[in-house]
């Protein structure tokens, strides 16, 4: 019954929070406003899939960005093919993330935390080399060219901006409901288990392997998910987009948020946005500076900026009582 | 693990990365402003960071140069052209949100795109949808002006184009295979769409142009590779006669050192279509006598007055030499600058208009001119010649130039065999 | 595939000169890199993902170095001594920080570290790439051994990198030094309390580790290209060596990257387009068989 309960609970506060977001975009039609929105749900979407790994299950994947960037090219590729409305695509897109992160998963998640690190890293790097030779299929270095097409579903026309903006926004949504009710129910209990306490999962009985195997397939779902944006969105697909820095950029934007708060990697994605937009504007000197900045939080606080405040705010309530 | 003490200098190390960061920001971004007023904005997504930042940070110089002359002379009827320059790191999503935001927030009059094909193809899909008038600077591949499906009104090329490289060299090459009778030919050219095309497209042409040629094998490094032991290995075992690369930059340069140890040039002619670039010849010490390159850019080609005034000014200016895409950038001003004069304004399809089939005096031209071609919008008539390599300047000598006829009469053929005419 | 092609070589002693003696010179570079990282690793418990940047860093240090003296051993030193004070500075002000901490702050560090140096070598160097000169002592026609060739620097590089080999492989196995270390890696807790001051031994091995890194840079940067961003392909190249060969092992290290060098060397006889995709396999394969690689002991 509570689960139920908070289901709604959580529609209520996404369809709040659309009504908030996309509509004054959609109204105010800025084509400023709406990049942003749609780049910020793209990214978003991807930190959160990339949190259900690193906060909730407790393993550091460097190689998310695979599942990016294989959403993207799948997504592009079935569009180009024709024959495919976008739902149907967007699906299928989805599924063959799904299928590409049980194989590398079933390879990774057995191995302890560093191996699985570069692991992941590794097989992202096998893929985007693979993306690069193949360039009947691929495009090669040049990417997925020539436009994706979007035909019109349902009324939704993803050529024109506000209504691209207000469906990733409604994607971006309707994922983090999601993957919040995935987070608190038993399974998610189970992953917060076997983060912090593998050995009394084991003595329960509990397939460290197929928890672990689950919840990477789903990240790298989402993430597909978030790389069907981004094709949307640039009209194509690169392989920058399962290059090593776009998982780089991932892990940084969860960082920049928080790990353990809920939300805390799309405040991250919102600020690292910002950052990076102000940053190119100014300066060529990009990696100088948001390295700087990475170390200085790393270092300094240790944790991200959501966690630090949380934290803080725990401590000081803790003080008073 | 270990105690550390946390006392020594967190702070000062925090400090000093600080203070580069503070040091990096000056000076950027480029804007060469003018006095006047209503500046002409020009908008220009490049690559400054990374492996290639080499081709952003000389196009950039190109621009600058020949933009501050035009500011100097007066501008148009005294408004200055005012260049925006950002750095997309080579990420095509970037390069399109940049444009993106050149257009709808810094108002921008017209695009440089200065990016490579990747992220010249996606700049090529945000104006395709705003119409800004764009000049492509550095995108070589054929299809994005010879594929009708990817043409718009809006959008030109101003930078050498595959195709015609391709013809040129094959050209070349079957003269000195008919002199020497050279018929085993090997590749090694880099594994992704450009070395795989325009590989192709020069044994294509080579063949054509000598039918008794015949390729025995192939080698393909992968981008950046960084080491070409294998592949020259590989070269060696198949002692070919003639070797055909279109390896490029450093890339190229790694592979030229390890193959000269191997003694590969002399066992085999070497056929390098991308040597001729200064920052390419003159990292490469020792460079092997006798091989064969088209030319990216050369000072002494062709060899009029004005193209070595533009190195001289360039090398003045920026301590080093003009590459590729430095000529092709000035070019793209020069153009322009001359199509503004000729409208008077900035609106956008006049401005098309005025550069369609426009035909300008360029030292970069085969005969002294460049023509930005009406029908495909893509820059014709630029001087392409190959010729051999000497150990020292001008590292190049025996320029042939290619002929246009020929360069026309066999794109013309290609563009119908893909079905584009 | 053509193993028509890598038959015929195997049969014949001049191909079988020239690959043999191209893979063991690939082989023994990757080994100087992945060495360092199998050593901070087995020791430290850190993966240095900034290890390709260190190498990079080498290859600057000693190209600079070089066009300054003229001098090919002043050169190296440059490029290993250099690289060592570099990791010895990162391991004291930011690694250090870090230790026993999750995977997600090393790997985080690293990243800045990356981000930081790339941009600081494009400062100081130009982003344009450049070469070192190789003297003009190396700089001879190749040696011809039965037909197959092995140019002149391949046997210095052959020669410099099997002595490191081997000095690193006596030295951790035979030395106070090297079981001391290896004592620490088991249980820092224990070689504590004996008076060994462990905070010092780390530093060392990660000095030395890096010291690999920017040799193998410096011996690479006369036939290699010299650019910004480097370090990466290297870095994957050698994480490989380490899976395969066993985190934390020297010997697995030293045989999984003549392993690699083999492959690439016969493998663009036999397989041109699948030597990057049999590396993958390679790996994957240990993984499924011996995950803790072929001379591993730590459970992986």
């Amino acid at each position: 019954m509570r689960t139920t309960l908070s289901w709604r609970g959580d529609m209520l506060v996404a369809a709040l929070a659309f009504a908030a977001l996309a509509v004054p975009a959609f109204a105010l039609g800025m084509q400023s406003v709406l990049d942003f929105a749609v780049r910020f749900a793209i990214f978003g979407l991807l930190a959160m899939s990339l949190n259900l790994l690193i906060g909730t299950t407790g393993l550091v994947s460097f190689g998310h960005a695979a599942f990016f960037g294989s959403g993207a090219y799948a997504f592009g590729l079935l569009m180009q093919s024709g024959g495919w409305s976008v739902p149907m695509a967007i699906l299928a897109a989805m599924a063959f993330t799904a299928l590409l992160a049980l194989v590398i998963g079933a390879l990774c998640v057995r191995l302890s935390e560093i191996y699985f690190a570069f692991l992941t890293l590794a097989f992202q790097m096998l893929i985007h080399s693979i993306v690069i030779s193949w360039v009947s299929l691929t495009g090669g270095d040049q990417g997925l060219m020539g436009g994706v097409p979007k035909p019109p579903f349902l009324g939704i026309d993803l050529g024109d901006g506000r209504h691209l903006a207000m469906f990733s926004a409604f994607c971006l949504l309707a994922s983090v409901v999601a993957l919040r009710q995935i987070v608190r129910s038993p399974f998610g209990a189970a992953l917060r288990m076997l983060r912090d306490n593998p050995e009394r999962a084991a003595f329960l009985g509990m397939s460290i392997f197929r928890y672990r195997l689950a919840a990477f397939v789903i990240a790298g779902t989402f993430a597909g998910l978030a790389g069907v944006l981004m094709s949307l969105y640039v009209s194509g697909a690169f392989p920058t987009f399962l290059y090593w820095t776009t998982s780089g950029e991932a892990i940084f934007m969860i960082m920049l948020g928080g790990i353990t708060v809920f939300l805390g990697p799309l405040v991250g994605t919102a600020i690292f946005l910002v950052l990076n937009d102000r940053i190119t504007n100014i300066t060529e000197h990009h990696g100088l500076v948001m390295g700087s900045i990475l170390l200085v939080l790393v270092l300094g606080l240790r944790k991200g900026l959501l966690d630090y405040i949380v934290d803080a705010w725990r401590e000081r309530r803790e003080k008073r009582a | 693990m270990s105690q550390h003490d946390r006392g020594i200098d967190r702070r000062s190390a925090l400090k000093a990365s600080a203070a580069l960061g503070a040091a990096a920001m000056t000076g950027f971004p480029m804007i060469a402003r003018g006095q006047g007023r209503q500046p002409i904005k020009i908008g220009m997504p490049t690559i400054l960071s990374g492996r290639v930042a080499q081709l952003g940070v000389s196009s950039r110089n190109a621009v600058m140069m020949e933009v501050e002359k035009f500011n100097a002379a007066g501008g148009l009827d005294g408004r200055p052209i005012e260049v925006i320059v950002r750095d997309s790191r080579g990420v095509p999503a970037e390069a399109a949100r940049i444009a993106r935001e050149m257009i709808t927030s810094d108002r921008v009059d017209l695009l440089f795109d200065g990016e490579p094909s990747s992220g010249g193809f996606a700049v090529h899909e945000v104006v395709r949808e705003t119409g800004t008038l764009t000049l492509h600077l550095n995108s070589e591949t054929s299809s994005l002006t010879a594929d009708p499906r990817q043409r718009f009104w809006n959008a030109f090329r101003v930078a050498r184009q595959g195709i015609h490289d391709s013809i040129a060299g094959g050209a070349y090459a079957a003269e000195i295979v008919k002199a020497r009778n050279l018929t085993r030919w090997m590749t090694v050219s880099p594994d992704y769409a450009y070395g795989r095309d325009t590989t192709a497209e020069f044994l294509e042409y080579l063949k054509a142009f000598a039918p008794n040629v015949q390729v025995i094998g192939e080698t393909w490094p992968r981008l950046f590779q960084p080491d070409y032991t294998e592949n020259v290995t590989r070269l060696t075992q198949g002692r070919p006669q003639a070797i055909y690369s279109c390896l490029w930059a450093g890339d190229l340069v790694t592979f030229v050192e390890q193959a000269s140890l191997y003694g590969l040039f002399n066992q085999s002619q070497f056929f390098g279509v991308n040597m001729a670039d200064y920052t390419t010849l003159q990292q490469i010490k020792q460079l092997p006598r006798g091989v064969h390159s088209g030319n990216r850019y050369l000072k002494t080609f062709p060899p009029v007055p004005g193209n070595l005034a533009f190195a001289e000014d360039y090398n003045r200016r920026y301590q080093t030499y003009p590459t590729n895409w430095a000529w092709q950038s000035a070019t793209a001003v020069h153009l322009i600058t001359e199509a503004l004069k000729k409208v008077g304004g900035t609106d956008p399809r006049a401005l098309a208009n005025a550069l369609k089939g426009l035909t300008i005096d360029s030292p970069f031209g085969a005969d002294g001119k460049v023509t930005m071609r009406a029908e495909d919008q893509t820059l014709v008539g630029y001087a392409i010649g190959w010729g051999t390599t000497i150990s020292a300047d001008p590292f190049v000598e025996n320029m042939t130039a290619a002929d246009w006829t020929t360069i026309f009469r066999h794109e013309q053929e290609w563009k119908r065999s893909k079905g584009w005419a | 595939m053509d193993l028509g092609e890598l038959a015929s070589c195997l049969g014949s002693a001049s191909c079988l000169v020239t690959q043999v003696s191209a893979g063991l010179t690939i082989g023994l570079l990757l080994f100087l890199v992945a060495s360092g990282l199998t050593l901070i690793f087995g020791v430290l418990g850190l993966v240095n993902f900034a290890h390709g940047t260190l190498y990079m860093l080498g290859s600057y240090f000693a190209l600079t170095a070089y066009g300054a003296t003229g001098s090919f051993l002043v050169a190296m030193a440059a490029g290993a001594l250099g690289v060592a004070v570099v990791g010895l500075l990162m391991e004291r002000f930011l690694l250090s920080r870090i230790y026993g901490t999750d995977v997600l702050m090393q790997l985080l560090v690293c990243y800045a570290i990356i981000l930081i140096v790339d941009d600081v070598v494009k400062i100081v160097w130009g982003g344009d790439f450049l070469k070192m000169d190789l003297p003009d002592a190396f700089r001879r026609p190749p040696i011809i051994i039965a037909g197959g060739i092995i140019p002149y620097y391949y046997v210095i590089l052959f020669a410099i990198t099997a002595v490191i080999a081997v000095v690193l492989a006596y030295g951790m196995g035979r030395t106070r030094f090297g079981r001391t270390v290896r004592a620490a890696a088991v249980n820092p807790g224990m070689v504590g309390a004996l008076g060994i001051n462990t905070a010092a031994i780390f530093a060392a091995v990660f000095g030395i580790g890096a010291m690999l890194a920017g040799l193998a840079g410096a011996l690479s940067a006369p036939i290699r290209s010299v650019v910004p961003g480097a370090g990466v392909s290297i870095l994957i190249e050698s994480f490989i060596v380490t899976v395969i060969g066993g985190m934390g092992s020297i010997w697995g290290a030293l045989i999984a990257s003549l392993l690699i060098g083999f492959t690439r060397s016969f493998g663009s006889i036999g397989f041109p387009l699948f030597t990057e995709g049999m590396m993958f396999l390679m790996m994957a394969l240990v993984l499924l068989l011996k995950p803790s690689g072929l001379a591993g002991k730590r459970q992986a």
